[in-house]
C-alpha cells in the first residue's frame, strides 16, 4: 500500500496539474469556501467574547451570589450577610480570580426636571475598579473614591433624561429595610459612558453610604465573582455552591440567558455554515473531478488494460483529489490567517453602536481564532473533500479496459 | 509447440432479442509462438472484438479463450488484471501512453505494475527504449514526440516485460508512411530476433503486405488464414 502510495503520488500530482484551469476553478471554490468558514468562525469568536465583554464585565460578572428568593424579589427583605466562614474561604483559596459585594435595590432619582427609576448600587469601588469596565468609562467627573464616597455617579444617558450634570444634585428614594422611604440628596460626582441600557438604569454610590442609605446593618444584594479561566465556569460555581448550600448561587449562563443561548450555539452555527459551504464546494469538486474523470476515460481503460487493479486506479484518483483538495485547503488557511491578521485592529461597528447593543455586543467586534479550530475545520473540509471526490474516483475505476480500443479516428 | 493463444468457438454477441448483433461466430483460432499474424478485414467484421477476447480485455458469449495455458472463462477481474499485465503486451491505436509520464517512465509504469524494483525496472526500460531505437529520449514526454516515436513507446512498453503476445490494434493508423513503415520493420526485427508474438489487428496494407500469416475477417467470422 505505502510503496503503490509512494509511486502514485508523484502521477497524482502531476495529473493534478494536467488541466491548470480546471484546478485553478477547484483551489478557489476550496480556498474560498474553506476561508469563509474559518473567518465566520474567527468572527464568531469576536462576537461572542465582544458580547461577553460587553455584558458581563459590567454587572454581571462570571457568576453572583444572592441570598435565596433574591432573585424574583430583588428588594432589603431578601438581602444577605456578607460572605463569612466556608464561603469566604472558597472566595479567597484561588478558584474564584476575584470578587466584590454589592448593594442592589430598584428606586427613583429626581432632578429638579424629571422622576425616573433606577437601581440603586452600593459599591467598593477599589474592587469594582478590578472586576468592571464602568469605572473606566467616566466620561466626566471622577468614579468613586471609597465605600464611604457619598457622591453619586450617573449614567451619560439618565443625566440628559434628568437634564442634570456633573456638580448638581439629585435626590435618590428607595424602601429602606424598615419599609419607610429612604430620600437621600446626592452631588453628582461623575458621568459614566457604557452600554445604554446600563446607563438608564443603575446609578452608583458607595457600598457603606448605600447601607446606610437603605437602613441596613452589613446586609449586601449581592457577591459578584470572576474566574481565571471560563472553562472553569461549572466547576467553580459548583464550589461556591457547596461553601453555601443556602444561597443562591448562579453562573452568567444562568443570569444572562440571550448570551448564553449565543454562546452554545456558536459551535451550532459554525457547523449549520460549514455545512452550507459544504454543500457547494461538494458540488464544485464533484462536477470538476467528474469532467475531468470522463475526459480520461480512455486513459484509465489503458492502464486498466495495461494490468492496474481497479482499486490501484481509485487510489491514484483519490490521490488526486487528496493533493487537490489539499492544496487548496492550504490556501484556505493562508488566506483565513491573513484576512484575520489584516483585522487585527478590529471591526469598528461604532456608527452601529445603539444597535449592536441591542443584541448585546460591543461596538468593536475584534476577530480572534483558535489554532484548534483552524486545524479542525481545514481537516474537516479535508477528509468530507475527499470522501465527496470517492464519487469520481470510483468511476474512474469502473471504466473498462475496452475503452483503451476505442478509436479516436 | 504448444499454441499461445487458442480460441474455441468463440462467440460473442451484442444486445439480445430482435436487436442481437454477432460480432463474433464461433471462431476457431491457434496463435503459435513466434508467429507474426494479422488481423484483417473491413471494419465491423470483428477484428477488434478478437483482440479485446485475446486479450482478456471482454470475455465472449460462448466459447473458450486460453493464453499460454490459462484459460480466461473463470477468471475473475482482478486475476485478468494480472494475466493482462504478466502475459499479454498492447500495442493501441491512439491514446497510447501516459501524457504525464516521460518515455521511460510510461514503460516502467508497466514493471512497476509488476512490483520490480525501481533499479532494475529503470535498467530494463532504457534497455527497450534502446532496442526501439530511442535512447537518450528516456526523458521526454509523449508530447514532445512524434507519433512514430510515441508508438515506439508503446511497443518498448508493451515487450519490456517479456510477455507471452503482443496484440496492436491498428498502430499505424495514425502514422504517415515513414513512420508507419520503421514501425513495422521495428515489430519484425523484435519477431525475428527475439521470437516475440505478434497479433494486430489492421486494414493497413503496409501492415498486410510484410506480415508472416494473414488471417481475414468477414462478418465475425474467420474468412481466410493463410501464410506467407
Amino acid at each position: 500500500m505505502m510503496s503503490a502510495f509512494g509511486t502514485l503520488a508523484p502521477l497524482s500530482w502531476r495529473n493534478v496539474w494536467r488541466n491548470p484551469r480546471r484546478t485553478v476553478i477547484t483551489l478557489i471554490v476550496v480556498s474560498v469556501g474553506l476561508w469563509s468558514v474559518l473567518f465566520f468562525n474567527a468572527l464568531l469568536i469576536g462576537w461572542v467574547q465582544s458580547s461577553k465583554d460587553a455584558a458581563l464585565k459590567l454587572l454581571t460578572q462570571d457568576g453572583q451570589i444572592h441570598a435565596v428568593g433574591y432573585m424574583d424579589d430583588p428588594s432589603v427583605e431578601t438581602f444577605m450577610k456578607p460572605p463569612s466562614g466556608a464561603l469566604l474561604e472558597a472566595l479567597n483559596d484561588g478558584v474564584i480570580e476575584d470578587w466584590s459585594m454589592r448593594v442592589s435595590a430598584p428606586g427613583v432619582v429626581q432632578s429638579e426636571y424629571k422622576t425616573l427609576p433606577i437601581t440603586f448600587m452600593g459599591v467598593d469601588p477599589e474592587a469594582e475598579s478590578r472586576i468592571s469596565t464602568i469605572p473606566g468609562d467616566m466620561e466626566q467627573g471622577r468614579y468613586l473614591q471609597s465605600v464611604e464616597d457619598d457622591g453619586i455617579i450617573l449614567g451619560k444617558h439618565l443625566v440628559e433624561r434628568l437634564k442634570t450634570d456633573l456638580g448638581r444634585r439629585v435626590i435618590v428614594m428607595s424602601q429602606s429595610v424598615d419599609g419607610t422611604l429612604s430620600e437621600w440628596s446626592y452631588d453628582v460626582v461623575g458621568i459614566y459612558d457604557s452600554d445604554q441600557g446600563i446607563e438608564d438604569f443603575y446609578i452608583f454610590t458607595g457600598l457603606k453610604t448605600s447601607q446606610e442609605f437603605l437602613g441596613l446593618e452589613d446586609e449586601i444584594a449581592q457577591v459578584v465573582v470572576t474566574l481565571p479561566d471560563e472553562a472553569d465556569l461549572v466547576s467553580s460555581i459548583q464550589t461556591l455552591k457547596d461553601a453555601a448550600p443556602e444561597l443562591d448561587v448562579r453562573s452568567w449562563k444562568e443570569l444572562n440567558l440571550f448570551l448564553a443561548m449565543t454562546d452554545d450555539f456558536m459551535g451550532v452555527y459554525i457547523f449549520v455554515w460549514l455545512g452550507i459551504v459544504f454543500s457547494m464546494m461538494a458540488i464544485g469538486i464533484v462536477n470538476t473531478q467528474l469532467m475531468a474523470v470522463f475526459e480520461r476515460t480512455q486513459e484509465f481503460g489503458l492502464l486498466r488494460a495495461l494490468g492496474m487493479k481497479p482499486g490501484r486506479v481509485l487510489l491514484m484518483v483519490s490521490i488526486e483529489s487528496a493533493l487537490l483538495i489539499g492544496v487548496g485547503v492550504l490556501l484556505g488557511i493562508v488566506l483565513a490567517i491573513f484576512s484575520i491578521w489584516s483585522l487585527q485592529g478590529g471591526i469598528d461597528l461604532t456608527a452601529y453602536a445603539r444597535a449592536m447593543e441591542m443584541v448585546q455586543a460591543g461596538s468593536i467586534i475584534y476577530v480572534d481564532y483558535h489554532p484548534d479550530g483552524i486545524v479542525r475545520y481545514s481537516f474537516i473540509i479535508w477528509i468530507l473533500g475527499i470522501l465527496v471526490a470517492l464519487w469520481p474516483a470510483r468511476r474512474a475505476s469502473k471504466c473498462s479496459p475496452q475503452e483503451a480500443m476505442r478509436r479516436d479516428t | 509447440m504448444d499454441p499461445i493463444v487458442t480460441c474455441r468457438g468463440v462467440t460473442k454477441t451484442f444486445g439480445s432479442g430482435e436487436l442481437a448483433v454477432n460480432a463474433l461466430s464461433h471462431v476457431d483460432l491457434d496463435i503459435a509462438p513466434g508467429d507474426f499474424a494479422t488481423l484483417a478485414g473491413p471494419s465491423g467484421s470483428g477484428k477488434t472484438t478478437l483482440l479485446n477476447m485475446v486479450g482478456a480485455l471482454d470475455h465472449p458469449s460462448a466459447g473458450s479463450v486460453t493464453v499460454d495455458g490459462q484459460s480466461l472463462g473463470n477468471l475473475k477481474q482482478a486475476q485478468l488484471s494480472d494475466l493482462r499485465l504478466r502475459k499479454i503486451g498492447f500495442v493501441f491505436q491512439s491514446y497510447n501512453l501516459v501524457p504525464v509520464m516521460s518515455a521511460c517512465e510510461n514503460i516502467e509504469f508497466v514493471l512497476e505494475l509488476q512490483g520490480i524494483g525501481k533499479a532494475d525496472r529503470r535498467a530494463k526500460s532504457l534497455e527497450a527504449l534502446r532496442d526501439v531505437g530511442l535512447e537518450g529520449l528516456e526523458h521526454r514526454r509523449p508530447a514532445a514526440m512524434s507519433g512514430g516515436q510515441q508508438q515506439r513507446v508503446a511497443v518498448a512498453r508493451a515487450l519490456v516485460s517479456r510477455p507471452a503476445i503482443v496484440l496492436a490494434d491498428e498502430p499505424t493508423a495514425n502514422l504517415d508512411s515513414t513512420s508507419a513503415g520503421e514501425l513495422i520493420d521495428l515489430m519484425l526485427k523484435l519477431n525475428d530476433e527475439h521470437g516475440t508474438t505478434f497479433l494486430i489487428g489492421t486494414h493497413d496494407p503496409r501492415v498486410l503486405d510484410r506480415s508472416k500469416r494473414q488471417i481475414n475477417m468477414l462478418d465475425g467470422e474467420i474468412e481466410s488464414d493463410a501464410r506467407h
